[in-house]
C-alpha cells in the first residue's frame, strides 16, 4: 500500500521509493529508504502536508510527494490505550459532579 | 612540512547542526558576507588568529547531502573540489548523529582532509547519549573533536587539530566505504576507465564513478564531453541492469542504502542511546502548536506578533529618525545661504539619505523576529501549517511570512524571501510582494475613500483595495509558477527540527548583517534614485515664477489687510509658486506628457505629476497632490485637501477609485525596486516586472474607471 493510505497513528515499513527524482533523492538523503519503520504523526490543520517520524526525525511532506512511497502496514493505532483510559476517567469525573 | 601562515578551512554540515554558531564562536567579529559566484547564496567568510597563524573559515551552506538537486549542495561540493580548502570541517549535531553522518560519508568519498566537529556535545550529555569517539574515529578515518558552540567548548582543540592537519602532522585515514558487490564492481570498473582519460588526470576517479552511478547530472555533463564516455556509458548500463536483476532497484538507491547501512553499523558500534525514549519537549509543544484545531490560530498569532513588532514597534523609531533628519535639515539650512546649494543639500542629499535610513528600524526588527523564528524551529512549522493554501498558488508554505510582511513594507519583505530555498519560489514570491498594499499607500486610500465615500462605505472600499492587491499578487505568483518559473519547485520534504532557544548573539548578528547589507547594496541605488527624482521635481527652475512670488509678497506686505489675512495670503502665494515650479520642472512636464496615456483612466496631468513623484515613495503622492491642487484655492491651504478634491470638477468618485487601484498596483517605490534588483541579481527580470506592473495597473484602473462611470 501507499504511505498516503495510512491513517494517523499507523506504523509501517517502507518498501519502495518511486517518487519523482528530486523528491526521491531528498527522501533518501533524509534517511527514508527501504526498510525504514515510520509512524504517521499528524496531518496539517488544513489537511495537507503530513508529518511522519522515523529514527528520531520529524519529517513533513505533501501528500502528492508521499504518493510514491510504498509501505507495509505494521500496526494500526486507531484506538490507543492511553487515550481510552483517559476518556473513561473524564466520564467518571463528569458523573461524580 | 609546516609553517604556512594562511590556512583555509571549509565548514560543512546539516542545517540545524549549529554550524553557523560554531562559525560565529570561532571568528567573532572578523567576518564578511558575500555571494557565491553566480548564485544568490550567501558566502560567510571569517578568520581567527591562532598560535600566530591565520585561519580563514568559509561557512558553506547547510546541506544534508551533496546532490546536484539544490544550489546549496552544488555550491558546497564545487567549493570543496575547485577551491581545495586545506581542511574540511564537518560539523555534526551530536544528538542526531545518524542523520548527520550521511554527509560525513559523502565527504569521505571525496577524499578530502576531513575533520569532524562533534557539536552540541552539551546536549548529548544532557540527553544521556554516550558516544565512543575513539571507535567512531577509527571507522571514519578522521579525527573527531567534541565541541559546543554555545558553551564555547572545544574551540581551541578544534583549531589545534586544523593546524596539525594542515601541517601534515595528522594523517587523515581516507577510509573507503565498501558498497554492495555489484555497485563496488561497477565503481571500480568505471573509475579504471576514467583513469585512462588524460583530461581527467588529477581528478578523483572513484568519486566521479560513484556520482555517475548516482545519476548525477552535473558529473554527467563533465564526463560526457570526453571520448571515454562511450565505454563509461556502456558500463553504466550494465550496472543498472545488474542492480535491477539482483536488488530490484537502481544503483542510486542502492548506493544510498549502502551508505545508510554503514552508518547504521557505526551507530550500533559507537553510540548508545538512553533506553527510555520519553516524549520530548518538542513533542509536547507540537501537540499544541500543530494541533488540528489550534495550529492555525497559533500560526496567525505568531504572524501577527511579528508584523506588530516590525511595524508598530518600528513606527516610533522611524518617526525618530525622520525627526532627526528634519532637525539636521533645519539646522543646516541657515548655514547655507545659496538657495540652490541649500536645496541640493537639504532636500536632495539629506532627504535621500533619510529615505534610505528610515527603513532600517523595520528591517532590523523584522530580522530579529525572523531569525528568532528560524533558529527556534517554528519557521518550518509555520510553513507546514499554511502550505496547503500557498501550494494552491504554486508557492511554498515559507512564502507566507514574507508576503504578509509586504503589508507593512515591501523592502524587508523582499529581503525576507531568503528563507526560500528554490530560486523560482523566491522570484515568484518577490514579484507577488509589491501587490501586498504597503503602509505608505494607506494615507492615499484614507484621503480618497474619506473624501468620496460616506464613512460606512469608505472602510469597505479600502478593504476591497487590499483584497484586490492580494488577488493580483497571488495571481501573479501562480501565473509565473505555471509558466516561466515552472521548473525547479522546492519539494516540501522538510525536517521539523527540535525546538531550541536561539542564542541572542546569533539573532543580533543576523539582524546586523541584514542591516549592513541593505545599506551597502541597496542603499546606494536607492539614494541615487531618490536624488534623481528630487532633481526631476526641482529642475529646470523658473526665475519668472520666483520673480512673481517676490512681487506678490511685496504686494501683500504693503496691502491694508489684517495681519492674519496677510499671513494666509502669503502662504497661498508661496504654495502657488511651489505648484507652478513643480509644473515647470521635468516631473511636471513628464506628468503633462503622460496625460494622453492616463486620460482613459480618468487622470489629468496633475495626477500624472503625483504618480511620477510617487516613485520616490508612495507617501509623496498625497503631498504632491496637496501641492498641486492647492492652486487657485485661496485661503483653504493644503490641510483641507479632501474638500478641494471633492470640489474639483476633474475629480470624481470614479477618478478616486481608479487612482487608488493604480497606486495599489503600479511600480513600487524606487527603494523596493533597488532591493528587488539586489535580491534577484539582475536588471532584466526587474525591468520586465516593472513593465508588467504598469500594464496590470493600467488595465485594472481602466476597468475600474469605466465600471464606476457606468454604475453612477
Amino acid at each position: 500500500m501507499k504511505l498516503t493510505e495510512l491513517n494517523v497513528g499507523d506504523r509501517a515499513e517502507v518498501n519502495a521509493l518511486g517518487s519523482e527524482p528530486k523528491v526521491r533523492r531528498r527522501l533518501m538523503d533524509l534517511g527514508l529508504i527501504r526498510g525504514t519503520v515510520l509512524k504517521v504523526l499528524r496531518v496539517a490543520p488544513l489537511g495537507d502536508p503530513v508529518e511522519i517520524v522515523y529514527k528520531g526525525l520529524y519529517l513533513t511532506l505533501r501528500k502528492s510527494e508521499a504518493e510514491g512511497i510504498g509501505v507495509n502496514l505494521i500496526e494500526s493505532d486507531n484506538a490507543p490505550e492511553g487515550k481510552g483510559k483517559r476518556m473513561n476517567a473524564l466520564m467518571r469525573f463528569g458523573r461524580a459532579s | 612540512m609546516s609553517g604556512r601562515d594562511d590556512i583555509t578551512v571549509a565548514l560543512t554540515g546539516n542545517p540545524n547542526a549549529g554550524k553557523s554558531s560554531l562559525f560565529n564562536a570561532i571568528t567573532g567579529a572578523h567576518q564578511r558576507v558575500g555571494n557565491f559566484p553566480g548564485v544568490t547564496i550567501e558566502k560567510h567568510e571569517g578568520y581567527t588568529d591562532f598560535q600566530g597563524r591565520r585561519i580563514t573559515l568559509v561557512d558553506l551552506p547547510g546541506t544534508y547531502s551533496l546532490t546536484p538537486y539544490s544550489p546549496e549542495e552544488i555550491v558546497t561540493r564545487r567549493y570543496i573540489i575547485d577551491e581545495k580548502p586545506d581542511v574540511v570541517v564537518n560539523v555534526l549535531e551530536g544528538s542526531n548523529l545518524e542523520r548527520n553522518l550521511l554527509l560525513t560519508v559523502q565527504l569521505m568519498e571525496m577524499e578530502v582532509d576531513l575533520l569532524v566537529a562533534l557539536n552540541m556535545i552539551d546536549e548529548v550529555e544532557e540527553k544521556g547519549i554516550s558516544i565512543d569517539v575513539k571507535q567512531l574515529q577509527k571507522l571514519l578515518g578522521s579525527h573527531i573533536v567534541p565541541t559546543s558552540a554555545r558553551q564555547k567548548r572545544g574551540i581551541d582543540a578544534l583549531l589545534g587539530h586544523i593546524l596539525r592537519i594542515a601541517d601534515g602532522s595528522i594523517e587523515i585515514g581516507k577510509n573507503k566505504l565498501a558498497f554492495s558487490p555489484e555497485v563496488e564492481q561497477a565503481v571500480e570498473k568505471i573509475a579504471a576507465l576514467l583513469s585512462h582519460e588524460r583530461e581527467l588526470d588529477g581528478k578523483n576517479h572513484r568519486w566521479l564513478a560513484i556520482k555517475l552511478l548516482e545519476n548525477d547530472r552535473e558529473v554527467y555533463q563533465d564526463v560526457q564531453k570526453y571520448p571515454v564516455w562511450v565505454k563509461v556509458e556502456l558500463a553504466l548500463q550494465e550496472a543498472i541492469t545488474e542492480c535491477e536483476r539482483m536488488h530490484r532497484t537502481d544503483p542510486e538507491l542502492l548506493i544510498t542504502e549502502d551508505r545508510h547501512a554503514f552508518i547504521r553499523g557505526a551507530m550500533q558500534e559507537c553510540v548508545s542511546l538512553p533506553n527510555a525514549e520519553k516524549a520530548s519537549l518538542t513533542d509536547h509543544i507540537d501537540m499544541v502548536v500543530l494541533n488540528r484545531g489550534l495550529g492555525l490560530p497559533v500560526f496567525f498569532a505568531v504572524v501577527w506578533s511579528i508584523f506588530q513588532m516590525t511595524f508598530t514597534l518600528g513606527a516610533p523609531l522611524t518617526k525618530g529618525l525622520q525627526f532627526l533628519f528634519g532637525l539636521a535639515g533645519r539646522s543646516l539650512a541657515p548655514l547655507l545661504p545659496d538657495p540652490l546649494v541649500r536645496s541640493i543639500i537639504v532636500d536632495g542629499v539629506l532627504a535621500g539619505v533619510g529615505g534610505v535610513v528610515v527603513y532600517l528600524p523595520n528591517i532590523v526588527l523584522l530580522f530579529i523576529g525572523l531569525s528568532f523564528l528560524e533558529a527556534s524551529g517554528y519557521m518550518a512549522r509555520a510553513a507546514f501549517v499554511i502550505d496547503k493554501v500557498m501550494h494552491r498558488f504554486g508557492l511554498h508554505g515559507k512564502s507566507f511570512i514574507p508576503m504578509v510582511t509586504g503589508f507593512g513594507c515591501s523592502i524587508p519583505a523582499i529581503m525576507a524571501t531568503r528563507t526560500l530555498k528554490s530560486r523560482s519560489d523566491r522570484l515568484a514570491t518577490i514579484m507577488a510582494i509589491p501587490f501586498m498594499s504597503c503602509g505608505a499607500k494607506l494615507p492615499l486610500y484614507v484621503l480618497l475613500a474619506g473624501a468620496f465615500f460616506p464613512p460606512a462605505t469608505a472602510a469597505n472600499v479600502m478593504f476591497g483595495i487590499y483584497l484586490l492587491g492580494i488577488g493580483v499578487g497571488l495571481w501573479t505568483a501562480w501565473m509565473l509558477k505555471s509558466t516561466i518559473l515552472k521548473s525547479d519547485s522546492e519539494p516540501f520534504v522538510m525536517e521539523l527540527p527540535p525546538y531550541r532557544w536561539p542564542t541572542i548573539a546569533s539573532v543580533i548578528f543576523q539582524a546586523r548583517m541584514k542591516a549592513v547589507m541593505y545599506l551597502k547594496k541597496a542603499g546606494t541605488l536607492i539614494l541615487a534614485a531618490v536624488m534623481l527624482i528630487w532633481a526631476a521635481s526641482n529642475f529646470p527652475h523658473s526665475r519668472e515664477i520666483d520673480a512673481r512670488l517676490t512681487r506678490d509678497k511685496a504686494r501683500i506686505q504693503t496691502s491694508a489687510a489684517l495681519p492674519e489675512a496677510k499671513a494666509a495670503q502669503l502662504v497661498t502665494a508661496a504654495t502657488r509658486a511651489q505648484a507652478d515650479q513643480l509644473e515647470y520642472s521635468i516631473a511636471g512636464r513628464g506628468g503633462k506628457l503622460l496625460e494622453p496615456l492616463i486620460r482613459p483612466l480618468g487622470f489629468d496631468w496633475r495626477i500624472g505629476i503625483a504618480l511620477v513623484t510617487g516613485l520616490a515613495a508612495k507617501e509623496v503622492v498625497v503631498s504632491t497632490l496637496g501641492t498641486i491642487y492647492s492652486i487657485g484655492h485661496a485661503g483653504q491651504g493644503a490641510a483641507d485637501l479632501s474638500s478641494i478634491l471633492r470640489s474639483d470638477p476633474g475629480f470624481s468618485q470614479a477618478t478616486a477609485l481608479s487612482l487608488m487601484v493604480f497606486v495599489l498596483l503600479y511600480i513600487p517605490c524606487v527603494a523596493s525596486i533597488g532591493v528587488m534588483k539586489k535580491e534577484v541579481g539582475a536588471w532584466k527580470p526587474v525591468l520586465a516586472y516593472t513593465g508588467y506592473v504598469l500594464l496590470v495597473a493600467w488595465v485594472a484602473s481602466f476597468l475600474t474607471y469605466r465600471l464606476a462611470l457606468l454604475m453612477r
